[in-house]
C-alpha cells in the first residue's frame, strides 16, 4: 500500500468520504459531497460554526463563499487561480494549524471550483441550521425500520430445514452464500448449562440436568427455556445488563471521597422486578426517562405504581456527581452531571456517541453542536444547574402521612416517658441532696443548696468555688450511680423505654429521584466549545435533527413534539414528550439497538459489532435484514423481551455445538456468520456466584441494600462492613451472617473500591456507563483463581459438601464433582486422572508435612483426604471447561 | 503496523492447528516445555504470539522507556524556564494581548502576574539553568535534554493525562505502553512487560492511561502495588509449596488439553499459557520486589528505604526491571497541583523526587543501560505566569492550568543529552521557538525505539488507528 494511501486511511471519516471522491474522477463534484466534508473538517470552526466567523467569511453554503469576507469573494466559479480560497490554502497560510490540507483534498477544490463550484441541491436559507449530505441522510441507521414482508428462504424448493425458524433463514441465507451451514446441534448437557448461564448467570443443578437429559417429550427444550425465563434469577441476570448500559453505581463518584448513594438499590430492585415482570420495554424506558412526570403533585402518599414511577427516574440520576462536595468547581461539576447523564441516554438507548457536539459540530457524524444543546434541553428543566440540588436534595421520602401521624404519636408517648423519667431523676437528686446536706455544717447548708439548684452557668464565682470545695454536694443525673445504684436503675428503665418506644417508629426511607420544580423552566443556552461561562444562543427542546427530517428542529416536524412547556402539566414535560416519541414505535434507532443489545448477550457479538455506535462510524450490521425483522417484531409484539428471548434461544443457531471447524475457521475466522456458537468465558458475577452456587453457600435473597465494601489491611476492596476505628487501623470485624454469599449484583457499586474478587474478570467500566464489557484473560485471574482466599475457601466448602452428598467412595465423589462443576460425568480417564491425583495429594499432605491448605488456626488437625479433594475442586473450578460456557 | 510482523485474528487458525497437535500425545512435560519457550510472551492475556518479540521498523537506540509522570503538572516556571521579567511584572495583571482569549478553570485572565518563586543559576558544561530545589538534577544536568516548549491541547487533568499517554483526551484508545509492546513485543517472559507503579494519591485519568484500548488486553500495563503482594495474588496460600501448586498448574492444564482437542479454541490455549505465567509470577515477583541485593550505597544514591513505598523505591524498582527486561516503566507520582502555594508544593514534591529521578539517570548509565533506556521525566501541561488567589477557596501564590507552554526532559535512549531545546516568551506564556507538541513527543518517542509513528497501526472500527492519530512529527533536533 503506499504511503499516501495508508495515511488516507489514518484520517477521521472525513478523508474516508474524501477518498470515495477520489475515486470518482468522472461524477460531478459538488459542493455538498465533495467539498463541504473537507472544509466542515478544515475550516467551519473558525469560518461559520457557532457564530464565529473570522475575516467576515463564512464558508459554511457555496453561496457564502461566493460572497467571501473582509477581503473578497472566497470562489469564483470556474477561475480557480482567481479564488482566494485557493490561494490561502495553497500557501499554506490557511488553515492556521498543522493539519493541513492534503494534496490530494487541495486538487479536489481546485477541480470543484474549476468545474463550476457545482451544488448538488438548492442550499438551505438558513445555514444556521444544520445540514448534512445525502451519505449522511442516508445513513441506514436513520432510516425508519424496515420489516421484510417474506422471507428469504434458504432451501431451493421453498422448505424450511426441521426446527428452522424466521431467524435461522435469516442467518442461513448468509451463511450458504458463504458455503457454510450451521454446526450440529450441541448435545443436552452443553444446551442446558449454556442456556442456564445466559438466562440466570448460574449453572443448572445436577438434578436439573439429569431431568432435562432424560425427559423424552418433543417439547423439552422450549419447557426449558420457559421455566428459566419464569425463575426470579433471571431479573437479576438480565437487570444486571441493563445496570451495566444505566451505569448503575452506589457511589456518587466525581471526588476521591466517592460518597456512597444508601439509596440507589432501590433503582436496582426496580429494574429487577420490571425483567422479572416482563413490563414491557416501552413502559420500562418511558417511566425512567420521565416518571416523575407521569406522577401527580405532590409526590408524597405514592401507590406502589407511582413509586416505581419515580424511581424509575434514578436511571438519570446514576451518572457520577460531586456536588455534594465542597471542593470542587461546582458549575463544571453540575454541567458535568448533565454531560454525563446525556452520554448515558445517547448511548444505551440511540447508540449514539454526541460528546463531540458539546464543544463543536460533530466532525463525523451529522450532530451539529445546535443539536446537543437542544436535546440537553429536553432534560435541563430537571436539573436547573442554576438552581441545583445536591444528590441529598433529590431524595423523596417515603415516609406517608399516616406514617408522619403515627411517628408523631409515638413522640408523643416517648417525650412523655422523657418527662417521667426527668420527674424521678429529680426526686431522687433532691433526695439525695438533702441527705448529703446533712452532712455538712449547718450555716453552710442554704448557700449550698442555692448552689446546687442554680444552673452551672448562672453560678457566681463564688458559688463555684463553694462547690468545688465540697464535691459530695455534686448530685446530678450523672453522679446518680455513685450515691444510689437502685435509683438510677430506675431512672434509667425510663430512657431505655422511651428508646424503645422511638424504635417502633414506622422507618423513613428515601428514593433517588430525578424531577423538575413545578412551574421553573431554566433556559439552555448553545456553550461556546463546552464551555458554561461561554454562553451563546438560546435553544428549545428538540430531537437530533438527522432524526427529525433532516433540517427542521422536531418541534414542527411530523414525528415527535417536544413543546417547550406543556401547558397541560405543572412540569414542562419535555421529557414525557421526548420519551412519548423514543418509544412510540416509529424512532430509527431505539428498537434496533435494544434487540441489537439482547443479541449481543446470546450470540457474544451484536448484530452490529458496536452496540453503542450505530453512527457513521460505527460498524455495519452484518445481517441488516435480520435486525429489522427482530426491531419490528419486537415493536409489534409489545416490547416484551421474554418473548424476545424465545425467539433467540429456540432457534437452531443457538442451539448448535461450539466445536470449530477448520472451513469455519478459514472462512469466518470471527464468526460473524454464526457458523458455531461462541464460546463465552463467565463474566466476573458469573464466576463468583456459579463458585458460590456450586459450593453450596450461595445466599438467594432477592433484593434490599447493597452488601458494603471495604478496604482491608493489604488494600484489597472485600466485603465488610468499614472499620477502621479511631486510630485509623482495623478494628474487629463485623460478621456479616451470610450476607457475603449473596449473589454479585448485590455487592455495592462503590466507584472507588472495585471488589478484589471480581476485579480480575472484566467487570463494568463505568464511564460513566458501560454499553459493552471486556472478555479478558490475563495472568492476574490465573493467579486468583490458584492463591485467592475465596477460591481456597469455597474448594473446602465444595469438597466438604461432595464428602457429605456422595459418601466415603472416591469415585462417587469424582463423579458428583463432575457433575456440579462442569454439569457432565467424568471420563474413563479424566476419572483415573482425578484419582491419581486425589491419592497423590493425600499422601502429601499426610502429617509429617506441615498443614496446607487450612487456616493456620484451626484447631482440628484437618483430614488429608479433604485437604486433597479440596485441591482437586480447586482445580476443577479453575479450569476452562468451568469457566466457559460452551 | 506491517501485518506480516504481528499475527491479526484470522492467524488465529494456524495456532489452533499448533495448539491442537502439541495437545495430542505431548505429555506435561514437553507441554510445560513449550509454554516457557515459546507461549510464555502471550502468557498475560489474549494471544499467545502477540507478546513474542518482533523487529522494529528500523533500528531504534532504545530498547525500553522509564516514564516519571508528574500528575497534577509541576510550574516549569519554578522548575526550569526561568524569566526574570516576569519578576518585574509581580503583582501587575499580565497583559491582555498576552493571553488573547484564553479561558482558566479558576483564574480570570486578567491576573496578576506571578514571578518565579526560586533562584536559578546554571550548570554542569552545557549550561542548562535549573532552580535551586533541583539540586540533584543539577549533577546530572549534561546527560539531560530539556525540552521548554512543550505544549498540549488539554487543560484539565484527566484528559491532560489521557491525551498524553494514548493521543486522545477521552478514555479508550491505547497507551503509549500498549503501543509500545505491540509494537516491540517483550523481551520478559517472567514479568508483565509494562508495568505501571504510583506514589501518590491517585491518578485523576486513572485506568485509562495503561489502558489498552482497542489492543488485545495483553497490552495492558499491569499495576504494582505499594501494599501487600506486588500483583494481587501472587503469593501461595500458607501451606502450598512449588510442587504441590505445580500438581494442581498441570492437572487444569490437562482438564483443559482435553477441551481444547474437543472444542479446538485458541482461547484455551491462551488460558494454558496465561496459567504458567502467572505460575512464574510467583517467584519473579518477589524477586524483583526483594532489594537485599541492593547495595548500601544505591539505596542511599536514591534515598530509598526499602520497607517504605516511595517514589525513590519506584525509581530503584524501575532500574531492576530494565535490568530483566521489562519494556515500558511507568511511575506516577501525583500531587504537583499547585493551586496555592506553588513554593511550598514544589519544594515537597522535588524533596520527594529529585534525588531518586537523578539517582535513576546515574545508576542506568553506571551499568551502561542508559543507551538504550529512555527516561522521561514530566507533567501533563504547565502552570501558569499568572497567580492563582481565591480566598474563598483559601488560595494564595499558586498557578493555574496552563496547556500553551510547558517543560520536560528526558534523557538516555538516543536523545541528545545536555541541550536546552524550545524556548518561551518573556513571561513564558508562549512558545517562541520550536514547538513540540504532545503528539511531537509520542512521534519522537516511538522513533526512538525504531518505530514509525505513521506505520505503526491498528485495524479497528472500520479503520486504522495510530497513537498519533493524523498528528506529530519526529523532533530530529532532539536526536542524538
Amino acid at each position: 500500500m503506499t504511503r499516501l494511501a495508508i495515511r488516507s486511511l489514518l484520517g477521521l471519516c472525513w478523508v474516508a468520504t474524501s477518498l470515495s471522491a477520489f475515486a470518482a474522477d468522472a461524477q460531478e463534484l459538488t459542493f455538498e459531497k465533495h467539498v463541504r466534508p473537507i472544509l466542515k473538517a478544515h475550516c467551519f470552526q473558525c469560518h461559520g460554526e457557532a457564530g464565529k466567523t473570522e475575516a467576515k467569511l463564512d464558508v459554511r453554503l457555496k453561496r457564502l463563499l461566493e460572497k467571501g469576507g473582509e477581503t473578497g469573494p472566497a470562489i469564483r466559479p470556474g477561475q480557480p487561480d482567481q479564488s482566494l480560497l485557493l490561494k490561502r490554502i495553497e500557501s499554506g497560510e490557511m488553515p492556521p494549524v498543522e493539519r493541513k490540507l492534503t494534496p490530494a483534498e487541495r486538487d479536489l477544490l481546485r477541480r470543484w471550483i474549476a468545474s463550476g463550484a457545482k451544488i448538488a441541491a438548492p442550499e438551505p436559507e438558513q445555514p444556521e441550521e444544520s445540514f448534512f449530505t445525502a451519505e449522511e441522510r442516508n445513513h441506514w441507521a436513520f432510516q425508519p425500520v424496515v420489516r421484510l414482508t417474506h422471507v428469504p428462504l434458504p432451501l431451493p424448493d421453498g422448505t424450511r430445514r426441521p426446527r428452522e425458524t424466521m431467524i435461522d433463514s435469516f442467518l442461513l441465507s448468509r451463511l450458504e452464500v458463504k458455503q457454510l451451514s450451521f454446526a450440529a446441534e450441541a448435545d443436552r448437557r452443553t444446551l442446558i448449562r449454556r442456556a442456564t448461564f445466559d438466562l440466570l448467570g448460574l449453572p443448572p443443578t445436577p438434578d436439573e440436568i439429569e431431568e432435562f437429559v432424560n425427559d423424552s417429550e418433543p417439547d423439552v427444550y422450549e419447557r426449558l427455556i420457559d421455566r428459566l425465563l419464569a425463575s426470579p434469577r433471571y431479573g437479576e441476570r438480565w437487570g444486571r445488563h441493563w445496570l451495566d448500559v444505566a451505569g448503575y453505581a452506589d457511589s456518587d463518584g466525581y471526588t476521591d471521597e466517592d460518597p456512597v448513594r444508601a439509596w440507589a438499590f432501590k433503582y436496582r430492585d426496580y429494574v429487577i422486578r420490571a425483567f422479572n415482570d416482563d413490563k414491557p420495554f416501552n413502559e420500562f424506558l418511558l417511566e425512567q426517562l420521565a416518571g416523575d412526570e407521569l406522577v401527580p403533585l405532590p409526590h408524597a402518599n405514592l401507590s406502589p405504581e407511582n413509586l416505581d414511577k419515580l424511581v424509575a427516574t434514578g436511571f438519570l440520576r446514576m451518572a457520577p456527581d460531586g456536588t455534594a462536595s465542597g471542593a470542587v468547581d461546582q458549575n463544571l461539576a453540575r454541567n458535568a452531571v448533565m454531560a454525563e447523564t446525556i452520554k448515558t441516554v445517547a448511548t444505551s438507548l440511540l447508540g449514539l456517541s454526541l460528546g463531540c457536539s458539546q464543544c463543536h459540530d460533530h466532525r463525523y457524524e451529522p450532530i451539529t453542536q445546535a443539536d446537543y444543546y437542544r436535546f440537553r434541553a429536553i432534560f435541563e428543566p430537571a436539573y436547573d444547574w442554576k438552581n441545583w440540588r445536591v444528590p441529598n436534595g433529590r431524595l423523596v421520602t417515603l415516609y406517608t402521612d399516616a406514617d408522619r401521624a403515627k411517628a408523631a404519636e409515638i413522640e408523643a408517648s416517648a417525650a412523655k416517658v422523657d418527662a417521667d423519667r426527668q420527674k424521678k431523676l429529680d426526686e431522687h437528686i433532691q433526695r439525695i441532696l438533702e441527705r448529703e446536706l446533712l452532712k455538712k455544717p449547718e450555716e453552710l447548708r442554704g448557700a449550698l443548696r442555692t448552689a446546687h439548684n442554680t444552673p452551672d452557668a448562672k453560678r457566681t464565682p463564688e458559688q463555684k468555688a463553694l462547690l468545688k470545695d465540697h464535691p459530695s454536694i455534686n448530685v446530678n443525673g450523672g453522679t446518680l450511680p455513685l450515691y444510689d445504684g437502685k435509683a438510677a436503675e430506675e431512672v434509667n428503665a425510663f430512657s431505655k423505654q422511651a428508646t424503645e418506644l422511638r424504635g417502633t417508629k414506622p422507618p423513613e426511607e428515601f428514593v433517588m429521584v430525578l424531577n423538575e420544580t413545578p412551574n421553573v423552566i431554566p433556559p439552555t443556552f448553545l456553550f461556546s466549545r463546552g464551555e458554561h461561562f461561554a454562553p451563546k444562543q438560546q435553544l428549545e427542546p428538540a430531537e437530533l435533527s438527522i432524526l427529525a427530517d433532516g433540517r427542521k428542529p422536531i418541534a414542527e416536524s411530523r414525528q415527535s413534539n417536544i413543546l417547550p412547556d406543556d401547558s397541560a402539566l405543572p412540569t414542562s414535560g419535555r421529557r414525557l414528550a421526548y420519551a412519548r416519541w423514543l418509544t412510540s414505535g416509529q424512532h430509527p434507532l431505539l428498537a434496533r439497538v435494544l434487540v441489537n443489545r439482547v443479541w449481543m448477550q446470546h450470540f457474544g457479538r451484536g448484530l452490529v459489532g458496536t452496540p453503542a455506535d450505530f453512527g457513521v462510524q460505527g460498524e455495519r450490521p452484518s445481517h441488516p435484514e435480520l435486525l429489522d425483522w427482530l426491531a419490528s417484531d419486537f415493536v409489534a409484539s409489545g416490547w416484551r423481551l421474554k418473548s424476545l428471548h424465545r425467539q433467540m434461544l429456540l432457534s437452531a443457531a443457538y442451539r448448535q455445538s461450539s466445536s470449530r471447524t477448520s472451513a469455519s475457521d478459514t472462512i469466518d475466522p470471527d464468526n460473524r456468520w454464526l457458523s458455531h456458537f461462541p464460546l463465552r468465558r463467565l463474566q466476573a458475577e458469573e464466576v463468583r456466584d456459579a463458585t458460590l452456587a456450586i459450593s453450596g453457600k450461595l445466599n438467594a435473597k432477592l433484593g434490599g441494600k447493597p452488601v458494603p465494601v471495604m478496604q482491608d489491611e493489604i488494600g484489597q476492596f472485600v466485603l465488610g462492613i468499614d472499620n477502621i476505628n479511631g486510630n485509623g487501623v482495623p478494628d474487629k470485624l463485623v460478621p456479616l451472617n451470610g450476607e457475603e454469599f449473596r449473589r454479585s449484583l448485590y455487592v455495592q457499586v462503590r466507584r472507588s473500591r472495585p471488589l478484589s474478587v471480581m476485579d480480575p474478570f472484566d467487570p463494568p467500566v463505568l464511564d460513566p456507563n458501560c454499553p459493552q464489557r471486556n472478555s479478558s484473560t490475563v495472568s492476574p485471574q490465573s493467579l486468583f483463581l490458584m492463591n485467592s482466599e475465596f477460591v481456597q475457601d469455597q474448594s473446602r466448602e465444595l469438597s466438604q459438601r461432595i464428602a457429605t452428598t456422595a459418601g466415603p467412595d472416591v469415585k462417587s465423589q469424582i463423579v458428583l464433582a463432575w457433575r456440579l462443576v462442569f454439569g457432565a460425568d467424568p471420563t474413563e480417564a479424566e476419572s483415573a486422572e482425578a484419582v491419581a491425583f486425589v491419592t497423590a495429594q493425600t499422601e502429601v499432605f499426610q502429617p509429617k508435612t506441615p498443614p496446607a491448605t487450612t487456616p493456620p488456626n484451626t484447631a482440628t488437625p484437618p483430614d488429608p483426604a479433604r485437604q486433597a479433594f479440596a485441591l482437586l475442586c480447586q482445580s476443577l473450578l479453575s479450569s476452562n471447561r468451568f469457566l466457559y460456557v460452551e | 503496523m506491517n501485518p506480516s510482523m504481528r499475527p491479526d485474528p484470522s492467524t488465529l487458525v494456524a495456532r489452533r492447528h499448533f495448539f491442537r497437535d502439541c495437545g495430542v500425545g505431548v505429555g506435561k512435560v514437553a507441554l510445560g516445555g513449550l509454554l516457557a519457550n515459546t507461549m510464555a510472551r502471550g502468557a498475560v492475556a489474549g494471544d499467545a504470539n502477540s507478546l513474542a518479540p518482533l523487529k522494529s521498523h528500523f533500528n531504534g537506540k532504545a530498547k525500553a522507556v522509564i516514564h516519571l509522570f508528574m500528575a497534577g503538572a509541576p510550574s516549569q516556571l519554578d522548575l526550569f524556564d526561568n524569566k526574570p521579567k516576569l519578576a518585574e511584572y509581580e503583582g501587575r495583571p499580565i497583559p491582555p494581548e498576552v493571553v488573547g482569549s484564553q479561558r482558566y478553570a479558576f483564574i480570570r485572565p486578567d491576573s496578576n502576574c506571578l514571578g518565579p518563586r526560586f533562584k536559578f543559576t546554571k550548570h554542569g558544561q552545557c549550561g542548562t539553568e535549573l532552580s535551586e530545589v533541583l539540586p540533584h538534577l543539577a549533577k546530572i544536568v549534561d546527560d539531560v535534554c530539556v525540552v521548554k516548549s512543550v505544549r498540549t491541547d488539554q487543560f484539565n487533568h484527566a484528559p491532560a493525562q489521557i491525551f498524553f499517554n494514548t493521543g486522545f483526551s477521552q478514555p479508550g484508545r491505547p497507551s503509549l505502553g500498549s503501543w509500545v509492546l505491540y509494537g516491540l513485543g517483550a523481551e520478559t517472559a517472567d514479568l508483565p512487560a509494562f508495568v505501571v507503579m504510583s506514589t501518590g494519591a491517585g491518578i485523576s485519568g486513572g485506568a485509562a492511561n495503561w489502558s489498552s484500548g482497542f489492543l488485545p488486553t495483553v497490552y495492558t500495563g499491569v499495576r504494582l502495588r505499594n501494599q501487600g503482594d506486588p500483583i494481587l495474588n501472587v503469593s501461595s496460600p500458607p501451606g502450598v509449596d512449588a510442587k504441590l501448586q505445580r500438581d494442581s498448574l498441570d492437572l487444569i492444564g490437562s482438564l483443559n488439553r482435553t477441551r481444547l482437542e474437543k472444542e479446538g479454541d485458541p482461547e484455551i490455549a491462551t488460558r494454558i499459557a496465561s496459567y504458567e505465567m502467572a505460575f512464574r509470577l510467583q517467584t519473579s515477583a518477589p524477586e524483583l520486589m526483594d532489594l537485599k541485593s541492593e547495595s548500601e550505597a544505591t539505596l542511599k544514591m536514591y534515598g530509598c528505604d526499602p520497607a517504605q513505598p516511595s517514589f525513590a523505591r519506584a525509581c530503584l524498582l524501575a532500574r531492576r526491571m530494565i535490568e530483566r527486561g521489562v519494556r515500558f516503566v511507568n511511575i506516577y507520582n501525583e500531587g504537583w497541583d499547585a493551586h496555592s502555594d506553588v513554593a511550598g508544593n514544589l519544594k515537597n514534591n522535588c524533596g520527594k523526587t529529585d534525588q531518586a529521578a537523578a539517582a535513576l539517570v546515574t545508576d542506568l548509565k553506571q551499568r551502561g543501560l542508559l543507551n538504550e533506556t529512555l527516561v522521561i521525566w514530566g507533567g501533563e501541561f504547565g502552570r501558569t505566569p499568572m497567580v492563582e488567589t481565591n480566598p474563598a477557596l483559601g488560595r494564595s501564590l499558586g498557578r493555574d492550568h496552563h496547556p500553551q507552554a510547558y517543560t520536560m526532559w528526558l534523557a538516555g535512549g538516543g536523545i541528545k543529552p545536555g541541550q536546552t531545546y524550545g524556548a518561551t516568551d518573556e513571561l513564558g506564556f508562549h512558545i517562541t521557538e520550536n514547538p513540540v507538541h504532545v503528539h511531537d513527543l509520542q512521534a519522537t518517542i516511538l522513533h526512538l525505539l525504531g518505530l514509525d509513528h505513521e506505520r505503526l497501526t491498528f485495524h479497528h472500527a472500520g479503520r486504522d488507528f495510530r497513537l498519533t492519530d493524523v498528528h506529530g512529527n519526529v523532533v530530529e533536533a532532539l536526536l542524538a
